[in-house]
């Protein structure tokens, strides 16, 4: 029994060590193996400092936006029920479901020069594909339930005895909305943006299709790392890498400390 | 000040939960709803609260119709079965909330929010938070906080259900000797008949959205207008086909004139002493006695006795003593 629960300690380390640890351990060393002064030289690049400039400019907007919508649409589910909302409840789900390739083909549909949509912005002289709205879009898209996923359950939990407590009180909708609603929801909204912030970051392959992955204009840092990649420009490649693998530790660091406190809020209200 | 309400009717989803109500709260009363699950209580509170909109029907404050009115604007103090406390606020915020609203100075504020505290006697706990209080302790919370705003009306749900008996108990003769200090209208809904009987005023009794029989609690224990309200209110037994409640019956020894019964079983309950006899396949008969009628007569099971209906006068003297001397 303990033999054995020993072996299955040693495979689960092995397992982990072998998918993650190992690969990014590589980047590390691969982005450090040239020293520091190359490193300096590589964390300048040109085309990689645009790409970085990109990609915060469309979390800027993106994530935002995300939480605009996940937490508007979480109080229209919960607190305002219908058929429209409880098929909403489950459309929403479908970026998660469906390849970021196929989000980006039908992004392309829609808002290509002669697509559905994109003729009628063409007509106005704005052109959507291939340029920053188009990774916008692609980057709401594939993070759209992200937020909603975590507010939902917590919404319904809280249930709405607190918000009629305040109307009762005097409250109007606002004041209820920002001082009862938003803090029971705050943690779980914040980790909904850094599940946001981590996906729109990463996000390669519908904004690989959507923005044209022109270098210098278009290039998020995803892009700009596969590009060098394909270009056998490799070590350019992992400085990148490493980059996006710093702002993942970031991001996990945030969101263990948010879930934390979110269990606590949870089970402490319940002493 | 008094509440009205006219007709009220409300469905969820194709379901009838109130059935075209109508009832007038007296200024300073304490009523009672009371009915089992389902009946439609909570609902009617709600509506006069202006939490839920009605179907159909008008709810009146003091003469003023406020069918339309906002919850906000009405003025009325409510509390939840579960207290409802705002749970990233400490105490003190929490009972200063609806001040706040009013944008009472802060000094104001202050001074108003230690009062109330007092009042519930939570002075000390100002500063923590609602999930380091005991549920006694949030539900005196959720009182004062909705007495902060000087409501006109108080509105209380299920207020005791979730606490144990004995606080319970402490609870219930506290907040009705509040109400009579206050002298605030209060609605209380309850399915507990033992709760309602103790403070209330007035009961209403409903029954599947409808209002079964309302009056006050002595009246309508002694005189129930359905076989519902006599069954809710306490326990009823049968002799020669007649409903009566078992301590309006008594034994007497099989030298009176009359039917006798064999006793079956005699269950012995602290102070009160259930004697339940019967005859052959026939219904059983419940008769209820003190401890001190059971130690004189001492029935034991085989034995028969006369059952007759007391007198009127004891009969009426022994369903609500505490009523009779608080009114």
């Amino acid at each position: 029994m303990r033999r054995s629960s020993l072996v299955l300690r040693v495979l689960v380390v092995a397992y982990v060590g072998a998918l993650l640890a190992l690969p990014l351990g590589f980047v590390f060393q691969q982005a450090f193996s040239h020293g520091w002064v190359q490193l300096w030289a590589a964390l300048h690049d040109h085309a990689m400092d645009l790409a970085i400039v990109l990609t915060a400019k469309v979390a800027i907007l993106a994530v935002p936006l995300n939480v605009l919508f996940g937490v508007g649409v979480s109080l229209w589910i919960v607190r305002r029920p219908s058929r429209v909302s409880r098929v909403l409840d489950v459309v929403i789900d479908v970026p998660l479901a469906l390849s970021p390739i196929i989000v980006g083909l039908v992004l392309e549909l829609a808002y290509a020069q002669n697509g559905w949509f994109g003729s009628a912005f063409a007509a106005m002289g704005l052109r959507v594909m291939f340029s920053y709205p188009a990774i916008v879009l692609a980057s709401v898209f594939v993070s759209l339930p992200l937020v909603s996923r975590q507010v939902i359950p917590l919404l319904r939990e809280v249930g709405d005895h607190q918000e009629q407590t305040a109307a009762t009180l005097g409250a109007k909708p606002t004041r209820i909305f920002f001082t009862i609603t938003m803090r029971s929801i705050a943690w779980a909204a914040a980790y909904g943006v850094t599940l946001t912030l981590a996906r729109v970051i990463g996000e390669y392959g519908a904004v690989l299709i959507v923005s044209g992955n022109i270098a210098l204009i278009t290039q998020t840092l995803t892009l700009n790392i596969g590009a060098n990649f394909d270009n056998f420009n490799s070590y350019q490649g992992f400085v990148g890498a490493l980059l996006l693998a710093l702002v993942s530790v970031l991001v996990l660091t945030v969101i263990g400390v948010s879930r934390h406190r979110l269990e606590r809020k949870r089970h402490g209200s319940f002493v | 000040m008094a509440v009205s309400y006219n007709g009220v009717t409300k469905s969820f989803r194709g379901r009838l939960v109130l059935d075209g109500i109508s009832d007038v709260v007296n200024e300073g009363e304490l009523t009672a709803l009371l009915g089992p699950s389902g009946s439609g209580k909570s609902t009617l509170l709600k509506i006069i609260a202006g939490l839920i909109p009605l179907d159909s029907g008008r709810v009146s404050l003091a003469g003023k119709d406020v069918t339309n009115t906002p919850a906000r604007d009405r003025h009325i103090g409510f509390c939840f079965q579960d207290y409802a406390p705002f749970r990233h606020l400490s105490l003190r915020e929490n009972v200063a909330y609806g001040l706040k609203v009013q944008h009472v100075a802060r000094a104001q504020r202050r001074e108003q929010v230690d009062e109330l505290l007092r009042l519930v006697r939570l002075e000390e706990f100002a500063e923590q938070y609602p999930h380091q209080l005991s549920g006694g302790q949030r539900q005196r919370m959720a009182l004062a906080r909705a007495l902060a705003i000087k409501p006109d009306v108080l509105l209380l749900d299920e207020p005791f259900a979730a606490l144990d008996a004995q606080v319970r108990a402490e609870l219930r003769s506290w907040v009705h000797s509040l109400q009579q200090e206050l002298g605030i209208t209060t609605i209380l809904v309850t399915h507990d008949q033992v709760e309602a009987m103790e403070i209330a005023d007035r009961l209403v009794i409903l029954n599947a959205g409808k209002i079964e029989q309302a009056g006050r609690p002595s009246f309508v224990y002694d005189h129930p207008a359905t076989e519902f309200v006599a069954s809710f209110l306490g326990p009823i037994t049968s002799l020669g086909g007649i409903s009566y409640r078992p301590h309006e019956l008594e034994l007497v020894s099989t030298n009176e004139p009359g039917e006798t019964l064999e006793v079956r079983e005699v269950v012995r309950l602290g102070f009160e002493v259930r004697v339940i006899l019967g005859e052959g396949e026939g219904p059983t008969t419940w008769v209820q006695l003190t401890h001190d009628q059971a130690k004189h007569l001492n029935p034991r099971v085989g034995e028969r006795f006369g059952v007759r209906v007391r007198s009127l006068k004891s009969s009426s003297s022994q369903s609500s003593p505490t009523r009779e001397s608080t009114r």
